[in-house]
Parts: C-alpha cells; structure tokens; sequence
C-alpha cells in the first residue's frame, strides 16, 4: 500500500514532493501501522479516506501554484504584455486546468501528461519573460 | 524604516488551519504527532487525511504561520514544525473572535430561556 501512496505522490506538483513527499509516506506509514491494528474495517476507511485526501490536496496544490494574473498585481498597473507571453501564459493556465479536470476524473496518466507540458509550458514562459526584461 | 510585519488575517481560519494552529500552541510537533492531536483535541471527530495535513502546513509555511523546527535525532521524515510570532497572533485573533461568538450566542440562549 506504501507503493500505491508513493505513486500517488506523482500527482502532485515537483516542488511540493521534492519538499514534502518523503515526510508524507513517513507519516502514511504511520498512520497505516496504527490502522493495520484496528481491523479491516479501519483499514479500508482508511484507505479510502487517504486516496482522497491525496487527490483533493493534489488538485489544490496545482492551483495554489497558478501565478498571478499580471493586471491584477497590486501596483502592477494596467501594462499591456506582448502576445507571446499571454499566449505563454494561457497555455500553463490550460495545462493546469486539464491536470485538476484529469485528478478528478481519477485519469492519473492523462494528469502526469499534463503535468509535463505544465511544466514545458511554465518553462517557455519563463524563457519568454526573461527575453522581455520582465523578470522579477 | 521599513514596516515589515505581516496583516493579520480577518477572515475566519479553516477548520484544519485552526486545528493545526491549536496544537502547535504549546509545543513544536511533527506531522503524525499533528495528526493524533488534533483527533484529540477534536474529540475523535477530526481524522485529518495526510493530503489535508500537508497541503494545510504548506500554506502554513507560505504564509510564514509556521516554520520548521530543528530537533536533535529526527530524520527528515520527522520534520517538526513551530508557531511563528505572526501564527500565535493569528491563532488569537481566531480565538478572541470565537469567544465572542460563544459569549454572544449564550446570552440568546439564556434570554429566550428567561421568556
């Protein structure tokens, strides 16, 4: 069951498993232990209650990662951006989407596809933002 | 000089963050400690799903409520985690607004029994 807890961790954006998903599986396994005692009935409640835990986080941390809007930018003003780099933007905003529509929809393979063009995406755009001189 | 102290939050805190908050209180602890606390605390209502439990401590972390906290022999799997000066602060204000809310609806209660 720890393999399937680790496998799930893949739904969630890098940063948050290169920060977190090691203590996550310690602390599952935990949890887990303890269950195992209480019987079966515990166990796959427990199961069951994991699995969507980890899903709704997972979809949460994707969109706790979108940026923010440029225009809504306290102080930001109302600059006009090149094309390029709303065009840019609203690519990682769809890969995004897909990736939350995918985790609901429990399509784990179409999430992983869909994390790596986010994260091309994400790359390309900041690529693009660094060529316009509007790196932070 | 600059001022660089954080707003305090006036929106009510979440049930998890509050939780969490609540047992961070008294001392640092790490993520299975969190967990059989706050089902503690909750009375055995609240079993937090280790998702709900680390996406509420990212935030936490972000928004500089908590920070992690060195303990002697704890591998990173046993990464503790403490209350900032700004999360005591918060978890206070949630508190105080919740003391009232208490106060207040006891009072109702006491006067439409009085009638």
């Amino acid at each position: 069951m720890k393999r399937a807890y680790q496998f799930m961790l893949l739904l969630y954006p890098r940063d948050h498993r290169d920060r977190f998903a090691e203590e996550m599986a310690g602390v599952f396994e935990e949890a887990r232990n303890e269950r195992h005692y209480q019987g079966w009935a515990w166990y796959v409640r427990f199961a069951f209650w994991e699995t969507a835990g980890l899903i709704g986080g997972a979809a949460s941390a994707w969109l706790d990662r979108r940026p923010v809007p440029e225009a809504s930018v306290s102080g930001a003003g109302h600059r006009t951006l090149p094309q390029e780099i709303l065009e840019a933007q609203q690519r990682v905003d769809r890969n995004i989407a897909g990736m939350v529509h995918a985790i609901s929809h429990h399509d784990y393979q179409g999430a992983r596809r869909y994390s790596d063009e986010e994260r091309q995406a994400r790359e390309n755009l900041r690529m693009l933002r660094i060529k316009y001189g509007l790196t932070d | 000089m600059r001022h660089v102290e954080r707003q305090v939050e006036t929106k009510p805190l979440t049930e998890p963050v509050l939780l969490i908050l609540t047992s961070l209180a008294n001392q640092p602890r790490h993520g299975y400690a969190l967990l059989k606390d706050i089902e503690g605390l909750s009375g055995g209502r609240v079993r937090m799903s280790t998702g709900t439990l680390f996406g509420a401590l990212r935030r936490l972390l972000e928004d500089g409520w908590i920070e992690p906290f060195e303990q002697v022999d704890t591998s990173r799997q046993k990464q503790a985690y403490r209350l900032t000066t700004v999360g005591r602060r918060q978890l206070q204000v949630e508190l105080d607004r919740m003391r009232q809310l208490t106060r207040a609806g006891f009072a109702r209660l006491r006067a439409s029994e009085a009638i």
